[in-house]
């Protein structure tokens, strides 16, 4: 007994190092289930109002890029609906709702708390289930691909940004249609790597890349980015660095894009595989 | 003492905000990422206890990861650094000893002793840090690139904070 208290008042400070470590990395393994634990919510009241502060401040800043880019979507959402209200003036027949099948739901959110200059890269929206956002769901910018919700609360929602080692997306290169698999190079907020395409497909650079609508996450034919260069690292596929199209340094007012039939292909799929 | 808790509040709230606002911010390529926060440590009196240096570093590490939503990434870093204080502070001790109550500042014990010692703490918490964050030894050179030139960058920011603190 003796022996036993002299060991441990001996080694008290390595017991305290282990046991504070043991939580710290008990934290990182539960990883995402610490933004659900009541004491963290609590304090994440307090923080996500500073963040707000911060986000506001920013999105002054911005204010002139944001009415920018919002005017030159108008005009191209304007000239879609002139374009389908030419359809109907010529078309005799109803067009029936049951016929008619929208897949994709999209809506508006607003970057709250974003990163770039991590490994794992995440950010933060401002509408969470309340506002209909489930984990799952895809998230563009005006200028193409900018990450996947995986978590929601009510009223906020996180979501992996493309720049985040774990990420990986199919993508395509529009000109040829080839696909293969697209991960963040962990170096630059502005480039990403394309791998798995083989060494007899011909492209070149500046070759659009866009999502193939494989996985049931991202629409088909969502804009990523374009290619900068490519290298033959010794195998039978190329690694392709793609400039993104989204600028993750300014991100500020994104899409989430919500499947309806997901969760049908997901069943269907599940069936079979 | 009621005064040098408020002090050193002050000073981590400072370091905080510091770290939040703007270092979090700055991203010069992809391999460096300052985190200047550390100096907290660095900054805490040499005769303390190595127990209440561990505590103190756990719940640092703790508040920079809410503010980074990175649960236990930071808080790793700093408990381990905070275990390595007091071998580093003991392995590079002046001729004299350290005077008692004394905060090791480049003032008391000179810029190279100061630097010597910054480096080593920094270089501790970077090497943990950046290797949690990517949890893999694959590309074990980059990630180690990235912990030599963040470190570097670290330590010249906490040596111009110890210059700015002096002159106040």
């Amino acid at each position: 007994m003796k022996n036993l208290l002299n060991f441990l008042t001996k080694y008290s400070n390595l017991i305290l190092f282990l046991v504070l470590e043991g939580i710290a990395f008990y934290l990182l393994i539960k990883g995402n289930n610490y933004h659900n634990s009541t004491i963290i919510k609590e304090i994440r009241g307090i923080t996500s109002g500073i963040e707000r502060k911060i986000s506001n401040t920013r999105s002054y800043f911005h204010l002139r890029e944001i009415n920018q880019t919002l005017a030159n979507e108008n005009v191209i959402l304007k000239q879609k609906v002139e374009k389908l209200g030419k359809n109907e003036d010529l078309s005799f027949f109803q067009v029936l709702d049951t016929i008619r099948r929208q897949q994709y739901l999209y809506t508006s959110a607003e970057v709250m708390n974003n990163s770039v200059n991590r490994q794992k890269n995440f950010f933060t929206l401002n509408k969470g289930t309340r506002q209909g956002i489930q984990t799952d769901m895809a998230v563009i910018s005006e200028s193409g691909v900018a990450g996947v919700v995986i978590g929601a609360s009510q009223n906020y929602s996180v979501a992996m940004s493309l720049l985040n080692l774990d990420f990986r997306l199919s993508a395509r290169i529009k000109s040829n249609g080839y696909f293969g698999s697209l991960a963040w190079d962990g170096v630059h907020s502005n480039t990403a790597i394309l791998s798995e395409i083989p060494q007899h497909v011909a492209f070149t650079i500046g070759d659009t890349v866009e999502t193939t609508g494989f996985s049931v996450i991202f629409p088909e034919g969502v804009f990523i980015g374009t290619i900068s260069s490519y290298e033959k690292p010794g195998g039978d596929f190329f690694n392709i660095n793609i400039t993104l199209g989204t600028d993750f340094r300014k991100l500020h007012y994104v899409k989430v894009i919500q499947n309806t039939m997901k969760d049908e292909q997901i069943q269907l799929e599940s069936v079979y595989q | 003492m009621i005064n040098r808790i408020i002090r050193y509040s002050i000073i981590f709230i400072l370091l905080l905000l510091l770290q939040v606002l703007l270092f979090n911010n700055v991203q010069f390529s992809g391999y460096v990422n300052p985190y200047v926060y550390v100096m907290f440590i660095l900054l805490i009196p040499v005769d303390i206890a190595p127990w209440l240096l561990l505590i103190i570093s756990f719940f640092t590490g703790f508040i920079i990861d809410i503010f980074t939503s990175s649960p236990g990434m930071h808080t790793s870093a700093t408990v381990l650094s905070g275990f390595a204080r007091p071998y580093i502070l003991r392995l590079i001790s002046p001729r004299d000893g350290y005077e008692t109550n004394s905060e090791p500042s480049m003032f008391f014990y000179g810029i190279r002793w100061y630097l010597i010692y910054a480096l080593l703490v920094v270089f501790i918490h970077h090497l943990a840090l950046f290797f949690i964050e990517v949890f893999r030894f694959t590309e074990f050179f980059r990630t180690f690139l990235r912990v030599l030139l963040s470190t570097g960058f670290s330590t010249a920011f906490i040596l111009l904070l110890e210059f700015i603190r002096r002159g106040k």
